[in-house]
């Protein structure tokens, strides 16, 4: 039996890993779009911004704690950014210039090698406590920073959301034209979501470069975004719980899947595997959409109200 | 003293002249009617005093120059307008519909939110029971936990009405407040309409309901085709043939 638990027990805590960085990754992008209505298909961006700003600075002799609040506040900068020009506009240039940015931090990262080290990408940086924690404990005492974290992060959004300032952005999401005519400024307060979210998907970049202790631009690939999406979608859009579960759900997925070879016979290569994998999700999502449109956490009455 | 004038407004969709050189003077403290058949440019005149739609012409409210402001900034300056098809917030409660107006809220502020914590609690608790208050007048406060989109359209447009109350605003401008709502209410909101009015509230109102609209205002301002087709006291407008021509299509 503790044979067993031993052999299962790293196995959970990689998964929760996993999901506690992506839980906090898809909070940000709940906010913008879940809360706020903004469409950012460009998540991903922000998510290399934090993780690519912390490790460079802290590679280059920058205390750990100053590179992660660094990274996160780049992050953030970024979003401010960005938002300048589109939030004003309609709703789809964001998803147009997010998509794109996305792909220039990206381009960025693999061929400005001088700041980047491009295609082979960073290892070597400092993780939180090194020294303090025994090695073959590190990665429990992660998870149990990450959870806290994870934490932190979700009960400031809470009531963040929960206050007159998340009213007003669910307004924004619900029609914008009401709060401009009752005197909220709309364009800053997308702006803020945008910002936030943003440094939060950063702060979520950090976790995963300390986790995997070797980023790369591969790391950053645009399919990441959507990851964020899907944990959204499944959970739940516009709950932060179910964002939260569905982080689990999906890396509890992922890692099922990769194992299952073991178990029972899968006439595919293991780089077919991967493509399988997608191949399943999309069909999962497509019957939640048939089943449960509303998700995990969403509610069912929402989606019947009309305008 | 006029608390708002408008000199001159155009807005053109293409062919179409909606606005074509409009004018309206309204006093401080008066309720003034528009009327005019559909089509006439009453809801665009609407839109280009709220900021919605840019056209060209001068608009000065409270001595102000707004005819280049954002409707954020004129919702400010304490202009609030209804809009003809009401917005109801769908996926929000009706009392959060109520409690989003009030402007200035502390909690708006997301530093407040971090930092005072308590100031905002304090501030939310008076916010709501102001709007418990107004949705009770409007009847509608056993509603008052529903998602505003799972209303019906005229409880949607009492939303909608008791929303823009909620501000306290200085100017308000209604667009058909009493289609779709019972004879009896629209009574009793005519009757707060003119409370509001002795308090000092200055109201524009667009309405086909001609008796109802006669009734409360101290002014009429016939529109038709773009332009302010003729102005005058109730009993002056009523008595008006061209008027009756233009609503009746020569009927009358
Ligand atoms: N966004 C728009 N695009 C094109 N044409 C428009 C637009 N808005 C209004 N119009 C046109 O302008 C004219 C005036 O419309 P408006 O809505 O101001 O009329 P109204 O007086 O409010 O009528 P009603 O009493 O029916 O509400 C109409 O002919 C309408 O078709
Ligand atoms: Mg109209």
């Amino acid at each position: 039996m503790t044979e067993l638990l031993g052999a299962i027990l790293p196995y959970i805590t990689t998964i929760l890993l996993f999901a506690s960085i992506y839980a906090v990754f898809a909070l940000g992008l709940n906010l913008e779009w879940g809360f706020t209505g903004l469409i950012n298909f460009g998540h991903v961006a922000f998510f290399a911004i934090g993780a690519y700003t912390t490790v460079l600075l802290n590679i280059s002799g920058c205390p750990l704690i100053i590179s992660v609040i660094a990274g996160v506040a780049l992050a953030g900068f970024f979003g401010f950014l960005l938002g300048i020009p589109t939030l004003r506009l309609r709703e789809d240039y964001l998803a147009i210039v997010t998509i794109g940015f996305s792909e220039v931090v990206r381009s960025i990262l693999l061929n400005e090698e001088w700041l980047t080290r491009g295609p082979f990408g960073v290892h070597g940086f400092d993780r939180p406590f090194q020294d303090a924690v025994p090695y073959q404990h590190y990665n429990t005492f992660l998870l149990i920073l990450f959870v806290a974290i994870l934490a932190i992060v979700y009960f400031a959004l809470e009531r963040l959301i929960q206050s007159p300032w998340g009213r007003v952005l669910k307004s924004i999401r619900e029609d914008e034209t009401v709060p401009s005519a009752l005197g909220k400024n709309v364009f800053s307060y997308k702006l803020q979501s945008l910002i936030i979210g943003s440094a939060i998907a950063g702060l979520a970049g950090t976790m995963l470069a300390f986790y995997i202790t070797y980023i790369n631009p591969c790391t950053f690939k645009p399919i990441e975004t959507f990851y964020a999406w899907i944990i959204v979608i499944l959970g739940g859009t516009a709950s932060n719980k179910g964002t939260i579960v569905g982080a689990i759900i999906l890396w509890a997925f992922f890692s099922g899947t990769k194992f299952i070879d073991r178990i029972v016979p899968v006439p595919f290569e293991s780089h077919q595997m991967g493509a399988f994998r997608m191949i399943v999700i999309g069909l999962l999502l497509m019957l939640l959409m048939m089943y449960k449109p509303e998700g995990i956490f969403g509610r069912k009455e929402e989606l019947a109200l009309s305008d | 003293m006029n608390i708002l004038t408008a000199r001159n407004l155009k807005k053109h969709f293409g062919g179409v002249k909606a606005v074509d050189g409009c004018s309206i003077d309204i006093e401080s403290g008066t309720i003034v009617g528009l009327i005019g058949p559909n089509g006439a440019g009453k809801t665009t005149m609407f839109n280009l005093i709220s900021g919605f739609e840019r056209g060209s012409g001068e608009i000065t409210f409270k001595g102000q120059r707004t005819d280049n402001l954002s409707p954020f900034k004129i919702a400010r300056c304490g202009m609030v307008r209804t809009f003809q098809i009401p917005r109801a917030l769908t996926k929000m409660s009706v009392l959060e519909n109520l409690m989003l107006a009030p402007t200035m809220q502390r909690g708006e502020r997301i530093w407040n939110v971090c930092l005072r914590r308590k100031k905002v609690l304090e501030q939310e608790q008076t916010i709501k029971e102001k709007s418990m208050g107004i949705l009770e007048f409007f009847e509608i406060d056993d509603l008052r936990d529903e998602y505003a989109g799972a209303l019906s359209g005229g409880q949607k447009k009492l939303l909608e009405m008791a929303r823009a109350i909620a501000i306290d605003p200085s100017l308000m401008l209604l667009d058909e407040p009493f289609s779709g709502v019972n004879p009896t209410l629209s009574r009793k909101i005519s009757g707060h309409i003119d409370e509001l009015r002795e308090g000092g509230m200055t109201f524009l109102i667009i309405e086909h309901d001609i008796p109802a609209v006669t009734k409360i205002s101290d002014r009429i301002v016939v529109m038709n085709e773009g332009r302010v087709m003729t102005e005058g006291k109730p009993e002056e407008i009523k008595r008006r043939k061209d008027v009756l021509d233009v609503y009746l299509g020569g009927e009358g």
